[in-house]
């Protein structure tokens, strides 16, 4: 638009001095050839010639010999006369002027006398005196003509003046025209001049700002070009890589900060974009690296880049040393792993030592049992009660620590079942009824507000901590009462709350805040004589955290006390049967039985028989699948335990074979042994008919309970769904141990519980004699495990098999190894060759712990 | 009014200049008619009465100059003959700086030398071959070539073209 005006008044311009231009060109032209010589002289001339010429003829008439001078101006007046009838200058005159009268009159005067003057001078002088006359008349004619003539010049000369005059204006106009138009082109250029000396002051400023900006920075800066060459090499670049600002720039970026070998080997790694020359993706505008210093120094540093997209596009690095970061970071991590492994050894060291505390107390309290079963005197029977007392109270106590202990090393979790509010008040009540008899309490629960029952959550740790408090509140109350409120907090029935409130001695306000620490016991009489670690508020309060609940107190000293519970939980339709629950099944059979059992391991063939036999029951061995079909076709049993993995044929087949078959066993209960039970294995003995599960290894009590179960008939079969009804007891309780302590390899390598149960049960010779077998069969197995391929279709076998002989010796950490590498060949995964070859130093510790173990006993 | 020179007219000047020396300083013969023009003055070379007195003949036996060209009294083209004013000057042998040329009506004016040159102006005595009769601005006139050098066409130039010349008085 500005350029188009610009243009066009450009255009004007050159049209008007062309223009103007042409005009004076063409006046000077006029003016350079000039147009006529003095006309006025001409016409005053014209009047004088003539009269000269009449002054003559007047001489003449007086004197005859001044004929040749009339001649003579005759000639000269028809000359000037002829002279203005023709030529240019004349051709100006109007030609109303060139054909006046008075002109016509003079010519033809003229043309008259001509033959006169030519003429003899007798006949001139004659005619002299009209001549004369008639001149008289042509004076006024010439003089009028001459007037004429000049006042048509004046016109001609007028306008002549007139045009210049014009002109001039014109000339003045353009003039003025094109000073405007130079002074506004000087202005429009001055205001470009301006602009462009303000841009580049702007463009000066914002350099020097960025020029400043990238050298203060306390970061390196490196900008390159596209191909890599280094433009910018800020202070802080030059002070990390020691090269000065001149060396670098010029030099490839790559070469000069990137340790040669990592060129060399083209792994340009996180500077792949300067090297492929594009713009790195978000992702790589961030990133660690090791560059090098001129001295070849590496270091790690951080990087951020990108590339300024232009005609010349840049890449522009800020460059970090973080050595100091590195060092401090990795301090960081060391000091806490230490404190973690600190923190996880004292938590550890609890949990051992509570654990192996554990097993020689259960001894102490078991033979305080037996010993109950010989004659005692009334003096002995009271010390032997005490050491059962005192013996009880450890229990506890270690129990307590073992909770905490596990608590604090985060292995502890809630769970999630089903389970009836009511069932379990009711088992509280009369768990804790003796206690409440002792002390001459009356121990009762009601509802408050609408009823209940079913709910999901940890009915186990809830019972604990409910068992606490009722306990407690027992502890504190005299000849009192005790009771349990239980209510809904919300409609929805998502929050309860219990309340366990007595009238006893009450606890004093300052004192409410501290009972629920750790090892805090209040100073009473009551609490000495009731005893206690201390420990169990400080539990339940973690238990309550666990369920994402909270636990309180109020109290009034000397009126009683109210401990409240508030926990989650997800209400339910309603609930079979509560796994808490004291069962109506005695604890053992109630008669001898005849039992089959179908196992191929000869070690736990022994357990089992002895455990059984020492009850007085009757054992018929059968060592594998189809020995037990077998036998179950001929002689009906009571029972038949079916191991699950067996050479010839296994035991699923077997119970399948037994089931189908019209045998004298169709209908007997057959319980499964198995190492661990998958939920899907489980799902399978289902199906094929069996009645219960066992998880290996075999402890005696549950064998016996389960027996008692599945004799009385009360067991049909195994629940269709077991993971949703854990009110199958035999199966819940038997895997639940495994679930509550999740598999992990730091797990001791012997268990002491077992092992000492198992020596307690099996006499010495032969415990010697099947850890001779034992060994042999360990080492041999292990040993080919170790090298076993992965997907050795044997794989699965043998590690069942050496599983199965560890259980009874109590060889937990190789059992589970062991477990684990099974259950993987089972669900058609391949165990890695590390795991496999762990084996062999695990098996060697386990044999070192378990020799150590016996000779010390 | 601009021209070029005819190729005619070249011509003749290319003719006519080459025998003008020749001319130089020979006895003037005396006039045998009434002598048409009378040079006087500081000139050298005279022949009656202290003057270089020329009739009609004499001019027309001296070298002689034929151009054509326009002029601003007469319409078309006229072609003049003439001797140069600068031959005769010489001729004449005059010495001064100017000439003063006087017409038979007494109208005078003053030629300045830088006109006496070659190529300049000549005096006249034919036009289209023809004597020049009084009434026709004969029967000399001082005829520059307007049409061959344009920049003999100026007032002042038009103001020395003078006609119906009898007299020159050579200026010191």
């Amino acid at each position: 638009m500005q350029t188009g005006g610009a243009a066009s008044a450009l255009l004007l311009c050159v049209g008007l001095v062309v223009w103007l231009g042409w005009l004076v060109l063409r006046e000077i032209d006029d003016f350079s050839v000039a147009n006529s010589d003095n006309l006025q002289w001409s016409l005053a001339q014209a009047d004088v010639e003539f009269l000269q010429f009449r002054l003559a003829m007047k001489d003449a008439q007086d004197n005859p010999a001044a004929m040749e001078d009339v001649r003579r101006r005759f000639d000269i007046f028809y000359s000037r006369m002829v002279t203005m009838s023709s030529g240019r200058v004349f051709h100006a005159l109007r030609e109303s002027v060139q054909s006046s009268a008075p002109r016509m009159r003079v010519l033809d005067f003229l043309e008259k006398t001509v033959p006169l003057i030519d003429g003899p001078d007798q006949e001139f002088l004659a005619e002299l005196p009209s001549l004369l006359q008639q001149s008289e008349q042509v004076t006024a004619d010439v003089r009028s003509f001459s007037l004429a003539a000049l006042a048509a010049f004046a016109e001609v000369s007028d306008s002549r003046r007139e045009g210049i005059t014009e002109l001039m204006i014109y000339i003045a106009a353009v003039l003025l025209a094109l000073f405007i138009g130079l002074t506004l082109l000087a202005y429009a250029m001055f205001r470009l001049f301006r602009l462009a000396q303000k841009r580049a002051d702007a463009l000066q400023f914002a350099s020097t700002r960025m020029k400043t900006i990238v050298q203060t920075s306390p970061n390196a800066i490196v900008v390159t070009d596209e191909v890599g060459v280094v433009r910018e090499f800020n202070t802080a670049a030059e002070a990390l890589f020691g090269f000065t600002r001149a060396e670098a720039v010029g030099r490839l970026a790559l070469e000069l900060m990137v340790p040669a070998e990592t060129l060399g080997r083209h792994q340009f790694g996180a500077l792949a974009f300067l090297d492929e020359h594009r713009r790195p993706r978000p992702e790589e505008q961030h990133f660690e690296i090791t560059l090098q210093t001129r001295d070849l120094h590496l270091f790690p540093a951080e990087i951020s880049a990108d590339r300024a997209e232009a005609d010349n596009p840049l890449y522009v690095f800020y460059i970090r040393d973080i050595s100091n970061w590195k060092e401090a970071e990795e301090q960081l991590t060391e000091a806490r792993d230490r404190a973690l492994a600190g923190e996880r050894t004292k938590s550890e060291f609890l949990a051992v030592m509570s654990h192996e505390m554990r097993t020689p107390l259960n001894g102490l309290l078991g033979a305080m049992q037996l010993m109950r079963d010989h004659s005692l005197t009334e003096r002995q029977g009271d010390l032997l009660d005490r050491m059962q007392s005192s013996g009880r109270l450890l229990l506890e106590l270690v129990n307590d620590v073992l909770d905490l202990a596990k608590f604090e090393a985060g292995k502890m979790k809630a769970e999630e079942a089903p389970f009836s509010i009511n069932r379990l008040l009711d088992g509280l009540v009369e768990t804790a009824q003796p206690l409440a008899q002792t002390y001459g309490n009356e121990l009762n629960w009601r509802w408050s507000g609408p009823e209940g029952d079913g709910a999901i959550g940890d009915a186990r740790r809830l019972r604990q901590v409910l068992l606490n408090l009722v306990g407690n509140a027992l502890k504190f109350t005299r000849d009192g009462s005790v009771e349990v409120e239980v209510e809904y907090l919300d409609a929805a029935r998502t929050e309860v709350e219990f309340r366990v409130i007595d009238n006893g001695i009450g606890i004093a306000e300052k004192d409410l805040a501290r009972i629920f620490q750790d090892f805090e016991t209040l100073d009473s009489s009551y609490a000495r004589e009731a005893g206690g670690t201390g420990l169990g508020l400080g539990i339940a309060r973690r238990f309550m955290r666990l369920m994402g609940g909270e636990i309180g107190a109020e109290s009034e000293p000397g009126e009683g006390s109210l401990f409240w519970i508030r926990v989650p939980l997800t209400p339910v339709e309603a609930v079979a049967a509560a796994p808490e629950e004291p069962r109506d099944h005695p604890d053992a059979p109630q008669r001898p039985l005849d039992v089959l059992l179908v196992e191929d391991n000869e070690i736990n063939r022994f357990i089992v028989r002895e455990m059984l036999e020492g009850e007085g029951h009757k054992v018929t061995i059968a060592e594998n699948g189809q020995a037990g079909v077998d036998a179950a076709a001929l002689h009906r049993y009571d029972v038949i335990l079916m191991d699950i993995s067996m050479p010839v044929m296994d035991g699923t087949t077997a119970s399948g074979h037994i089931r189908g078959g019209t045998g004298a066993c169709a209908a007997v209960p057959i319980i499964a042994l198995t190492a661990h039970a998958l939920p899907e294995e489980r799902e399978r003995f289902r199906k094929v008919g069996m009645t219960a599960c066992l998880t290996k290894p075999i402890e005696r009590p549950l064998l016996l309970r389960t027996l008692a179960e599945v004799t009385s008939g009360d067991v049909p079969a195994l629940p269709p769904e077991p993971g949703v009804a854990p009110a199958a007891a035999p199966l819940l309780t038997v895997v639940q141990p495994q679930q509550e302590v999740p598999a992990a390899p730091e797990t001791e390598l012997l268990d002491e519980e077992r092992l000492g149960a198992f020596l307690s049960e099996v006499p010495r010779p032969t415990v010697d004699k099947l850890l001779e077998r034992f060994y042999a069969e360990m080492d041999r197995n292990i040993a080919a495990l170790a090298e076993t391929a992965p997907d050795d279709p044997d794989l699965g076998p043998v590690a069942h098999q050496c599983a199965g002989s560890c259980g009874p010796f109590g060889v937990e950490a190789l059992r589970r190894a062991l477990g684990r590498i099974e259950t993987q060949v089972k669900r058609g995964d391949q165990p890695s060759r590390a795991e496999l070859a762990a084996l062999a130093d695990l098996w060697q510790q386990s044999r070192s712990a378990l020799e150590s173990r016996l000779e010390a006993a | 009014m601009l021209g070029l020179p005819s190729l005619r007219t070249l011509i003749a000047l290319a003719l006519l200049v080459a025998p003008v020396a020749a001319a130089a300083a020979k006895d003037l013969p005396k006039p045998e008619e009434q002598p048409l023009l009378v040079v006087s003055g500081a000139i050298s070379n005279t022949n009656l009465d202290g003057t270089a007195s020329f009739d009609f003949d004499m001019l027309e036996g001296l070298d002689t100059v034929t151009f054509t060209t326009k002029t601003i009294w007469t319409d078309g083209e006229q072609t003049f003959t003439g001797v140069q004013l600068s031959d005769l000057m010489e001729l004449v042998g005059a010495t001064g700086n100017e000439i003063k040329a006087t017409a038979i009506n007494d109208y005078a004016v003053n030629i300045p030398r830088e006109d006496w040159v070659d190529g300049g102006p000549i005096v006249a005595f034919l036009n289209h071959g023809e004597k020049m009769p009084v009434r026709n601005k004969g029967p000399l006139w001082i005829v520059y070539p307007f049409d061959q050098r344009p920049e003999y066409q100026t007032e002042q130039i038009y103001s020395r073209a003078i006609w119906q010349l009898d007299r020159i008085i050579v200026l010191d």
